[in-house]
């Protein structure tokens, strides 16, 4: 699903975000990338949907080579692949539903579609009832769901999650946890960036280890440290 | 499709709503600088009107009576040629028929006087655009050529032509840069207009990117945002137009009612007729429209880095 061969990164001379890294993903995998602050975890995700593109070593995600993929293709490819971060990035002007509904707005889904695909991801991630809130009458746990349900809605084969819990409390970390691992039993692959040492213990799937953009460690069922 | 078709609509009157202020600037310079230059080419068709039989350096001109026949017409012009005044290709000639076809430009609208004319009615011309260095002879060849038999009068550009003719050109210069300088600044206010929007909207924009809209996708509403800022300006700008031309021609005309002279037809040359008003009107919207959403789509784009 994901294969990276040789790949580097290089933001300017002086700062290199990953280093000849190589590893291979198959389809339906839970893979955790860990290393401190600053070592190319996010940007290894941004490489994955072409959001940034290496110096020197070839991508392929579903089968196609990013580096000869044309610019015009690029947005074929994101909608296979579901985005969740940190600060969760919702539109603050837009209900939950709205703002699970854009997804597929912009994708130009016809709207019997969204009307029938909304409220089930919203199902799923446990929030029916709320589909007329506001981001700021939620939770931030409640606002991470929206934003799973956001990437979730068209079925992605991929989901990339960078620290999707950085900014919440432990069992409400736990409970974003079981979704994604929810969604992963559904055939997605997920590709989460974490530092967070308990979650990866409590976890038990494999681990990729990054130190200043170099691969130092893959693991199968691996723990933080 | 219907829903890229209502979200692009909804995004633009959304966008545009928001940036009042912003939009009411690029629309007003829009409509001065299309108005500008739309008034451009009305003065320049009412001077060309005025100037027709002047195009080209003429100078003088040799009106023979009606019925003439051409060898009459190629003997006073071997004349001209002899006297050394013009070369053979500074010197051309139109019959009847052609100096009615020019009649009926400067006198369109005009049906009792044109009615009255007919192409059997009409003078032939010849016009001499005279050699350099030449023109201080004129009226001295004007006087041996009145004249010979067939020649009805002969007409010197006057001093009044002279400068209607380099007044025009100036004009037409001023108000061409004028209006391109404003166009331009226009299309800078539309693109400031659309940075703006985009910066606004720059998490919806990087959420778009991240689910994967085409780029088109998001840049269509902004340039539907630039067109419609374009398309007021022009209709604004249009509105103008016409009331200027309409001014314009109740004062000609309300001159050439009191002084009833024979300075009437050329005054009333200087009239435009609502058929190329329309023409330019026409021009005014499509450049607006094109301005407006060109300028807006380069924006977008060059905001827009994949
Ligand atoms: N857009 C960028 N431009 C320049 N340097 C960057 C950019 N993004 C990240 N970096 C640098 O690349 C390195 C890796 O950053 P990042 O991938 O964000 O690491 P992590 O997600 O593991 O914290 C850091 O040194 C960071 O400063
Ligand atoms: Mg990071």
């Amino acid at each position: 699903m994901i294969r990276l061969d040789n790949v580097t990164k290089q933001y300017t001379t002086e700062v290199t975000a990953v280093r000849d890294a190589s590893f291979d993903i198959p389809k339906g995998e839970f893979v955790f990338l860990v290393g401190a602050s600053g070592s190319g975890k996010s940007t290894l995700l941004r490489l994955l949907n072409r959001q940034e593109r290496p110096e020197r070593g070839s991508v392929f995600v579903a089968g196609q080579d990013l580096n000869a993929m044309a610019d015009s293709k690029v947005p074929f490819l994101r909608r296979n692949i579901g985005n969740i971060f940190q600060d969760y990035k919702l539109l603050l002007n837009k209900t939950v539903f709205e703002n699970v509904a854009f997804t597929l707005e912009v994708i130009g889904r016809p709207n019997h579609v969204i009307k029938q695909q909304v409220p089930a991801v919203l199902e799923l991630v446990q929030l029916h009832g709320k589909e007329d809130r506001f981001p700021h009458q939620l939770s931030g746990g409640e606002q991470q769901r929206v934003s799973i349900a956001r990437a979730f809605v068209n079925r992605p084969l991929i989901m990339l999650a960078d620290e999707p819990t950085g900014n919440l409390d432990p069992s409400t970390g736990e409970g974003i946890m079981r979704l994604l691992d929810r969604i992963n039993k559904t055939g997605t692959t997920v590709v989460m960036a974490t530092h967070d040492q308990r979650i990866v213990n409590m976890m038990r799937r494999r681990v990729i280890q990054l130190d200043r953009g170099v691969i130092i460690r893959d693991q199968v069922r691996g723990v933080y440290e | 499709m219907l829903t890229r078709i209502t979200y692009a609509l909804r995004e633009t009157w959304a966008s545009f709503k928001r940036n009042v202020t912003l939009s009411a600037a690029s629309i007003v310079t829009a409509a001065v600088a299309l108005l500008l230059a739309g008034s451009t080419l009305l003065i320049q068709k009412a001077f060309s009107n005025l100037l027709i039989q002047w195009q080209g350096g003429v100078e003088m001109i040799v009106f023979m009576k009606a019925g003439t026949s051409p060898e009459q017409i190629a003997s006073v012009k071997q004349e001209i040629v002899d006297a050394g005044v013009a070369a053979p290709d500074g010197i051309s000639t139109l019959d009847q028929q052609q100096t009615y076809d020019q009649a009926k430009v400067v006198l369109a609208g005009q049906t009792t006087l044109l009615n009255a004319l007919s192409p059997t009615s009409m003078y032939s011309e010849i016009r001499v655009t005279p050699a350099k260095g030449q023109q201080d002879r004129l009226p001295d060849l004007k006087t041996q050529i009145e004249i010979e038999p067939n020649v009805s009068k002969v007409g010197l550009a006057t001093d009044a032509i002279l400068v209607y003719r380099r007044l025009s050109s100036f004009v037409r210069g001023v108000t061409i840069v004028l209006s391109s300088v404003l166009l331009m600044v226009a299309v800078l206010l539309i693109w400031n207009t659309i940075r703006t929007a985009m910066f606004a909207r720059r998490r919806e924009i990087e959420v778009m990117k991240l689910v994967g809209a085409t780029n088109w996708f998001i840049r269509i509403p902004f340039m539907l945002e630039g067109l419609l800022q374009g398309l007021i300006g022009s209709v604004v700008s249009c509105i103008g137009l016409v009331a200027a031309n309409s001014l314009w021609t109740n004062n000609l005309n309300g001159i050439a009612h009191d002084t009833k002279s024979s300075e009437t037809i050329s005054l009333l040359a200087l009239r435009v007729d609502s058929g190329y008003l329309q023409g330019i009107m026409v021009i005014v919207v499509i450049i607006g429209m094109a301005a407006g959403a060109i300028g807006a789509g380069v924006a977008a784009s060059r905001f827009l880095d994949v």
